[in-house]
């Protein structure tokens, strides 16, 4: 799956953290990928929507998602100079989230369109044991 | 490791005191690893008698979809428990978190405000 994600997205500049899959790993997760945005030289208010959105996907990872055998997801960012791209990535099996399709109501399912709202692509790629969020910003 | 607190505010000074009114002061990151903290508290709250709270949400630094899950779950509550209202008061500088509020479309059921002195006021006047 990793090789499919590198075809989708040349990498010049690639780096990876393997991360427990605990919610108390989530500030973690948000530094990771708040110093990949700054490295890539965004502004800080588009550093804190790429902050918003890997949160999100590493909090489904843990939440619905499955862990390797040593507990942990893994969360990588790659650049091309146009493109970043945050990347997270568990062994569960996806099972497509009870939308907000009960209305404002519901108190789940709203992590995907808060990250579509956020970034400029997200992308999904499943495959059974294989789950793996892309998450993209291109430079303005 | 993250930074989240959340405390009752007895500054409910100069409003009618009414005790089913709560005030409620977060700040920090809120994210899956804290909403548990939040959601208890409000469960303690309106499980304490009150059906109108105010959480002042001014000194958070990060929110997620968990906590306004969280916050969704708390009116869910009050209108089993017969009805009552949930503001959230955020000042107009913490432009973040208003931005998440935006974008997750649940302003048919959370009021927002600006300040505590506004979301006091509506819910003391608008009852």
């Amino acid at each position: 799956m990793r090789a499919t994600v590198e075809q989708a997205h040349p990498s010049r500049a690639r780096s990876e953290l393997r991360l427990p899959a605990q919610p108390s790993e989530l500030a973690r997760a948000r530094r990771y990928a708040h110093e990949a945005a700054a490295a890539f030289g965004l502004d800080e208010e588009r550093c804190y929507e790429v902050v918003f959105a890997v949160n999100e996907a590493v909090t489904n990872a843990i939440r619905h998602g499955r862990p390797d055998e040593q507990g942990c997801i893994e969360l990588s960012a790659c650049s091309d100079g146009e493109r970043l791209t945050l990347i997270v990535c568990d062994h569960g099996t996806f099972v497509p989230p009870a939308a907000v399709e009960g209305g404002p109501s519901c108190e789940g399912g709203r992590g995907f369109p808060l990250m579509a709202g956020l970034m400029d692509t997200v992308e999904l790629h499943t495959l059974p044991g294989c789950t793996t969020v892309c998450l993209s910003k291109v430079r303005m | 490791m993250s930074f989240f607190y959340i405390s009752d505010d007895a500054s409910l000074d100069g409003w009618e005191r009414s005790e089913d009114i709560a005030l409620l002061v977060a700040g920090g990151d809120i994210d899956y690893d804290a909403s548990p903290q939040l959601r208890e508290r409000l469960a303690d709250r309106i499980h304490g008698g009150a059906r109108r709270l105010v959480l002042d949400l001014s000194k958070v630094t990060f929110i997620d979809s968990t906590a306004i899950g969280v916050l969704v779950g708390a009116v869910m509550r009050l209108h089993e428990e017969g009805g009552g209202s949930l503001a959230v008061v955020c000042e107009e500088e913490n432009r973040r978190v208003l931005r998440i509020f935006e974008i997750a479309g649940v302003d048919s059921l959370i009021a927002l405000h600006r300040s505590r002195e506004e979301a006091l006021l509506e819910l003391t006047t608008a009852r």
